[in-house]
């Protein structure tokens, strides 16, 4: 048996492959600002290395390889096909010969424009916020190559044309490969202006909106794809971390004698928040921490964090209308609109902490060079740029000094966020102790007590009906913390005091309501948080939808005619109400079933939702037979995946509606791994049908747009099938017999 | 030393006899296709075949699989593509791995090839499940992606074309 090598190891994936090129062999290759191409060269690949290729997103080599780099990271959601794909379009690329490279390195000419620059996969943004600047660049890109081609031939640019992969010349019939003119030794001409009337009509594209295969699937489905976990580099230690079980506690005493007499355990490493404990092998590594006798500091304020006590405090403050809030969104006059109208109707909601539950759990590899300022790292996160940050902070060091292997991850769901990464941290940490590569992989229960949770709220929804039966002011409250003051200071920094991870679905852009008002009531942070597929969506939504239901019942309406009542001036969303209520049904009295609908979305994406759903009256087990979602995202780059993103986000909402729960006391995680942090398994899961409405408009995120419906469809089916209200999230069997009480 | 069979060929495995399966695959074997999920037999992205039977490669000490034969994802199929068991590691082909690539399966992919292996065994039984029959067979094996619907029409393709 084979031990994989080193390089073997770090040339990840055959999708992501660093690809070479052969010494002498001539390349063009382009260089990308968020406007559009900027800049363009002739070399040989090592003068390429050493001139443009800091700098080139796209580098045509002479044997027609086409080679793109992908400036988003890869968590499952498959941006690492869908954005080259857009770039490739443009350039009217042989999509065989297309080769894909994962950017590692935090070079802001690369960031997504809609995160400032910063490389940051998160939001649904990676086709949303660089879809201009690859189109531009492929488009300018081709407009170069038929230049050269035109040149060459002494023949006009407009009488020359591209086919995929060449320059063509109809009129006498010749042909230059894209290769071929990466090899023709002729000058640059400069790069050309173009401008949106210069790219291709949606009619004419060919790979967008085709279901072409994930590049990474292949890969997937045999058991070669490479995690940071899966990573083994010669001489590579192992490191387990015993961590303080409250946040802020540190290590008074500790007796490692027990561990270190484990046999293959080279040392223990102190760790601001914990013990690690190193090892030739990952199963000594385990056994020794489960040796360790640590005395922890009982000091910590975080002793005294009680999630149900929480809770209650966020529900209070909610409720205290004394309690100002931080505006998020506010239309018209709310409380004016309240006031006036004929009848008001309130409704109180909570939700409680979530964990990512990612597949793969923590895992990062570190080689630490010999004087500790640079270093050798695999990891996956979200961002090149804070793992970069994170390394050089750590290491007191320059970005210079790092070679960053970013690799595939086995799930994220916003878990690889953060500003600061402190399983990265730990691997860096251990490396340099020990003078030796290191792995540091977390166990489950790791994952589980030390995870960065959605956090939990409390929310109270108010609003006015006419006598009519007609909205007439709306105010939604969200009692939580700020997901960004922790997990992203420096963001923090930027946007206090509006919190996007925490507040957004409460804006409720996609109904006409006149007069809003959504404010944020920020609590004390008592849990780690981050960001969680959805984000505060998967709870505002959820809030407000079932709401939306209180409010149409209130009125005398049917839950689809309310909301059509609200959609005048959204002609996209009544037709998506529409058609999803032809696919489930709508109308059908409930029996052993029936039916909830919702009406929700992330960013500018929208998505309506029917869940069908069946009731164990004595143990309270809610099960959704059926689901049905219509989705308008705009413009759908790689339909089959959005397919799939859509129903992934569709079965985490559901997952999280009926049984995620984190709960927290004495400042310590109650849950451990997957048997009491249960995730939904493939027999609790519906069939799913899904229905793309694909528009004009540009595309706008398939990551999310399955999610933050899912609650509230459940809750309203609830309601359609036994009267009762569910209005804390998760629906356990406990809840759902309260409810039923 | 420890002898058993690894995906056909002979392996002598130098840990104490209580050392997880799952570490002796991916960290002395470097068999990183069988993955780490939760070490406690709840999710099968650990899942491999010992003497056919699908296995939590997680709680199965490897001392107690002295003299057997365990397949990974690596090895499932291997004999059977043109190659006869000389593909390069992972390249052994089967039906189920086809069928994973032509239904577009994995998503972030770390628990698909628990999820092949556990299907391996569903078909070994079962060459024409049901959609009820696979959802209950498979639900040992959980995927945070949300794949299952998917799962279950790559199972179905398998059976159709194998």
């Amino acid at each position: 048996m084979r031990r994989n090598n080193n390089t073997e190891t770090v040339s990840a994936t055959p999708a992501l492959s660093r690809r070479g090129f052969l010494a002498g062999t001539a390349a063009l290759t382009f260089a990308i600002g968020s406007g559009g191409l900027v800049a363009v060269a002739r070399a040989t690949a090592a003068a390429a290395d050493k001139t443009l290729k800091p700098n080139a997103w796209l580098t045509i080599a002479g044997d027609e390889t086409v080679t793109i780099v992908f400036p988003s990271t890869e968590m499952g959601q498959g941006s690492s096909t869908a954005l080259p794909l857009i770039l490739a379009e443009e350039l009217d690329a042989d999509w065989d010969r297309v080769v894909i490279d994962q950017l590692d390195r935090d070079d802001r000419n690369f960031g997504n424009p809609i995160f400032g620059g910063v490389l940051y996969t998160a939001g649904s943004t990676g086709v949303y916020g660089y879809f201009d600047t690859l189109r531009k660049a492929g488009a300018q890109a081709r407009r170069l190559l038929m230049q050269i081609a035109a040149d060459a031939w002494s023949v006009p640019l407009d009488s020359v044309a591209t086919e995929p992969g060449a320059v063509i010349h109809s009129a006498s019939g010749r042909r230059l490969s894209y290769g071929e003119i990466a090899a023709l030794n002729a000058p640059l001409p400069a790069v050309a202006e173009i401008g949106e009337e210069d790219l291709k009509p949606r009619s004419a594209y060919r790979l967008i909106g085709q279901d072409l295969p994930r590049r990474d699937v292949p890969a997937k489905s045999n058991g070669s794809e490479r995690y940071a976990i899966d990573v083994w580099v010669p001489g590579m230690a192992y490191a387990a971390v015993l961590r303080s079980p409250v946040e802020g506690e540190t290590a008074v005493e500790v007796d490692d004698a027990a561990a270190l007499a484990v046999s293959g355990v080279l040392q223990t490493v102190r760790l601001p928040d914990g013990i690690a404990v190193v090892a030739e092998r990952l199963e000594a590594a385990l056994a020794a921490k489960a040796l360790l006798e640590v005395t922890w500091s009982e000091t910590a304020a975080a002793r005294s964090y009680d999630s149900a006590a929480d809770l209650s405090g966020y529900a209070a403050a909610a409720a205290d209308s004394a309690r100002e809030g931080v505006t998020w969104a506010a239309k018209g006059d709310a409380p004016a609109a309240i006031a006036g109208a004929a009848r008001v109707v309130e409704a109180d909601y909570r939700s409680d902490y979530a964990y990512h539950a990612q597949m793969e759990p923590m895992a990062a590899v570190a080689a630490v060079d010999p004087d500790g300022r640079g270093a050798e790292v695999w990891v996956g996160t979200q961002t090149q740029s804070w793992t970069m940050r994170t390394i050089t902070e750590v290491l007191d060091t320059t970005a210079d000094r790092i070679r960053l292997h970013m690799m595939t991850m086995g799930g994220s769901f916003g878990r690889r966020t953060a500003l600061t990464q402190e399983y990265l941290r730990d691997a860096l940490l251990t490396s340099k102790a020990v003078g030796r590569p290191v792995k540091v992989v977390w166990t489950r229960e790791d994952d589980v007590k030390f995870g960065w949770f959605r956090p939990a709220t409390a929310q109270r929804l108010r609003a006015g009906l006419t006598a009519e039966g007609r909205l007439s002011g709306w105010h939604h409250r969200v009692a939580t913390p700020s997901v960004i003051a922790y997990f992203n200071p420096l963001r923090w920094d930027q946007v206090e005091p509006k919190d996007i991870i925490s507040m957004r679905g409460s804006e409720n852009k996609f109904y006409g309501i006149a007069d809003l008002h959504a404010e944020h009531v920020v609590t004390e942070r008592h849990a780690r948080l981050a960001p969680w597929r959805a984000i505060g969506a998967s709870y505002t939504s959820f809030a407000a939808e079932a709401f939306m239901d209180e409010l149409a019942e209130a009125a005398g309406s049917d839950p689809l005619d309310f909301r059509l009542g609200l959609l005048d001036d959204n002609p996209r969303g009544r037709e998506l109400l529409q058609r999803v209520a032809g696919m489930a049904g709508w109308g059908r009295a409930p029996g052993e079933t029936a039916l909830g609908l919702a009406f929700a979305g992330y960013g500018d994406s929208m998505a309506a939702g029917i869940a069908e759903v069946s009731l164990d009256r004595d143990s309270g087990r809610l099960a959704v037979t059926r689901f049905w979602a219509a989705v308008d995202a705009g413009l759908i780059v790689a339909p089959d995946n959005a397919l799939a993103q859509i129903e992934g986000g569709i079965v985490f909402g559901l997952s999280s509606a009926l049984k995620e729960r984190i709960t927290v006391e004495g400042g310590e995680v109650v849950q451990s791994n997957y048997y009491d942090y249960e995730i939904l398994r493939a027999d609790e899961v519906p069939e799913i049908d899904i229905q793309l409405q694909v528009s004009d408009g540009p595309p706008t995120g398939i990551g999310e747009v399955g999610t933050p419906m899912v609650a509230a469809a459940v809750a309203n089916a609830f309601h359609a099938l036994t009267g009762r209200r569910l209005r804390h999230l998760p629906f356990t069997p406990e809840r759902v017999l309260e409810a039923l009480a | 030393m420890i002898d058993l069979t690894v995906n056909a060929r002979p392996v002598q495995i130098d840990a104490s006899e209580d050392t997880a399966l799952l570490w002796v695959l991916r960290e002395h074997l470097g068999l990183t296709g069988t993955k780490f999920g939760c070490g406690a037999g709840m999710c099968g992205a650990c899942t491999v075949h010992v003497d056919g039977i699908p296995t939590f490669a997680c709680l199965t000490a490897v001392g107690d699989v002295a003299g057997a034969a365990v397949t990974t994802i690596e090895g499932l199929g291997a004999g059977q593509g043109a190659g006869q068991g000389e593909e390069p590691e992972g390249e052994a082909d089967h039906p189920l791995k086809r069928a994973w690539v032509a239904e577009q399966v994995p998503q972030c992919g770390y628990c698909q090839s628990g999820q092949i292996m556990r299907a391996a065994a569903l078909l070994e039984e079962n060459p024409d499940p049901s959609r009820q029959e696979i959802l209950e067979s498979m639900s040992t094996n959980l995927c945070r992606c949300g794949t299952y619907n998917r799962i279950v029409k790559a199972v179905q393709r398998a059976a159709r074309e194998a």
